[in-house]
């Protein structure tokens, strides 16, 4: 088998791949048959307006591990143990709507800036291209990520433990160059973002979020028009969305058309409803305090993208542990693994500083010597001494979920 | 995969037109909050949109804040949640339609929320013979102007005969 969902290499244990290969086939017979996805929840969905793209459309290439967890609005992931890559592929990209899937043309795409600014500019799509360009590998990751494992239960999308975030190459222009070409009004403390999703109702606003000028400034915050090198797929925002790397992913407004220079934060339903967190801990269970605030950057935290939950090794073979580590604005410290259920810490190997706001890739390999159920811990320290907690704190839109990852394996006598 | 359906209750059919039209009732039937988060819910759902009068979101809390509550979780609403699901299969069919296709999200029998009231509609046709094919084609294709300037978005995925049946039970709404 040539087509795994999850990349086979050395370190995948021998029936770990044998499954691999083993869901691949099924899957491949699926994906002939239309149920390329495992779908959680799937109802009768009123009919959506037009100008939008089903479902089926933009779900159609994702990775056959890909699992929908809302289908109206569209939300999805895979899991971490799918998740063992460098570099997130589009195909294992997180899904996020807040509306429904707008079917632009990106011919006729502009870009408005206006608010405070010297010069109102409307950019065409193709003008934006000629300006200066980077590329970099970022972190985008949903605030809601991981909010199933939060007890009780807080309201919203029940992403699993570990999806909801993506750490692909974007390419686009620096904001900060398109602000200074509209040059930057004196009072300026927030740029708002608009995006084109189409609601289900005419009443629905339109998605918009702002950012502080600072970040907004940052170079690293982009409009992209690409995602590992080839043009945004229409789920991820074509044919221009906002990238605000490290933090929450509902900044990085997808299929982005308006950019607004305020003097303070955007006021409406995404920015006063949503996406915020008490000031200081409330008891589980609470309704969100009037004094919230908003969400910024993502707190550290990892995953453990190999081995994968219950896979099967053999006694007195060598265990490879892989994964990944982030902190919204933070770089990475260190990350420390426990095989004992965190009686004692090991220290793994991280893999060279990337991009800025890349994750930083983890590994360390353990001789396996002794038999029976083995529990894997990581736990990664930022620069600022920031460890990932053993829960995180409740609150009660369940956001920022980033405690210490735990994955059970099993060892065999040979 | 089975399609979940709420809870019987009062309130019960006004929650799933309502709430549906924008997102899966799952988000709902998944869902355990006191009334307090509930009302928040209620509101910020306002803000994103939702067309509800007053006395459609005092119902839609009540029933949410009874059902689906995270302190005081029913035990017969749990067990009341398979029969749910076979009497929606037994609902009407022209509600259903109304349902799956969002109708509800603008319009109601009584009163004008979006778009006019059925009864308005059926009243203005009373004595339109031809009325009928009209509305019909009007609901698969979306109008403009006849109720006010808000469009109303067409429907392609309406078969001729659900637009029929449709048009003929709202004409009967006087």
């Amino acid at each position: 088998m040539t087509d795994p969902i999850r990349p086979i290499d050395a370190d995948v244990p021998p029936a770990r791949r044998e499954f691999l290969t083993r869901v691949a086939t099924l899957s491949a017979l699926a994906a002939g048959s239309g149920l390329a996805q495992r779908v959680l929840a799937q109802a009768a969905p009123p009919v959506d307006p037009p100008g939008t793209v089903p479902n089926a459309q933009v779900l159609a290439p994702k990775s056959r591990a890909f699992t929908v967890y809302s289908a109206r609005p569209l939300t999805g992931s895979v899991t971490a143990e799918y998740h063992d890559f460098d570099v997130t592929p589009n195909d294992a990209m997180f899904i996020r709507n807040n509306l429904l899937t707008p079917d632009l043309d990106a011919s006729k795409h502009v870009l408005r800036v206006r608010g405070l600014v010297d010069r109102p500019l409307e950019i065409p799509l193709a003008e934006l291209k000629r300006m200066p360009s980077f590329t970099t590998q970022a972190m985008v990751e949903c605030a809601g990520s991981g909010r199933s494992s939060f007890q009780p239960r807080a309201s919203g999308t029940p992403w699993a433990p570990t999806g909801g975030m993506g750490c692909p190459q974007w390419t686009g222009v620096s904001l900060a160059d398109i602000l200074k070409r509209a040059g930057v009004k004196a009072g300026a403390g927030h740029v708002a973002f608009s995006g084109d999703d189409v609601g289900a109702v005419p009443t629905a606003p339109k998605v918009i979020r702002s950012i502080p000028l600072s970040k907004a400034m940052e170079r690293h915050t982009m409009v992209a028009w690409a995602m590992n090198g080839g043009d945004l797929p229409k789920i991820h925002g074509y044919p221009l969305r906002v990238v605000v790397p490290g933090w929450v992913g509902s900044a990085s407004i997808k299929w982005v058309s308006g950019i607004e220079v305020l003097d303070a934060p955007f006021k409406g339903t995404y920015m006063d409803d949503s996406y915020r967190i008490p000031r200081t801990p409330v008891a589980p269970g609470s309704k969100l305090p009037a004094d919230a605030v908003t969400t910024e950057a993502w707190p550290v935290k990892s995953i453990i993208t190999l081995p994968g939950p219950g896979d099967r090794y053999k006694l007195g073979g060598l265990l490879v542990v892989r994964g990944s580590a982030w902190a919204g604005e933070y770089d990475i410290e260190r990350v420390d693994l426990s095989f004992d259920n965190g009686a004692t810490w090991q220290p793994a190997n991280l893999a060279p500083r990337g991009d800025r706001y890349a994750w930083r890739r983890f590994r360390l390999e353990l001789p396996l010597t002794r038999p029976g159920e083995l529990t894997i811990l990581a736990r990664a320290t930022d620069q600022k001494g920031n460890a990932q907690p053993v829960a995180s704190t409740w609150n009660p839109l369940g956001y920022f979920w980033n405690a210490i990852p735990r994955v059970g394996i099993v060892v065999e006598k040979a | 995969m089975a399609h979940e359906a709420l809870v019987p209750g009062p309130g019960a059919d006004l929650t799933q037109a309502k709430c549906a039209v924008c997102h899966e009732i799952e988000h709902v039937v998944r869902s355990r909050q006191s009334r307090a988060e509930w009302e928040d819910t209620m509101q910020r759902m306002v803000k994103r949109g939702a067309p509800l009068t007053p006395d459609e979101i005092r119902i839609i809390t009540d029933y949410l804040a009874t059902y689906y509550n995270r302190e005081a979780p029913s035990a017969a609403a749990q067990a009341a949640s398979a029969q749910a699901a076979a009497a929606q299969a037994q609902a009407d069919p022209v509600i259903q339609l109304l349902n799956r296709n969002a109708c509800l999200g603008c319009h109601a029998v009584e009163k004008a929320v979006v778009g006019p009231a059925f009864r308005e509609v059926a009243t203005r046709y009373r004595s339109d013979a031809a009325a009928a094919a009209r509305l019909a084609r009007k609901l698969k294709e979306g109008g403009q102007g006849a109720w006010g300037q808000v469009p109303m978005p067409p429907n392609p995925g309406l078969s001729d005969a659900e637009a029929k049946l449709i048009v003929e039970w709202v004409l009967t709404r006087q």
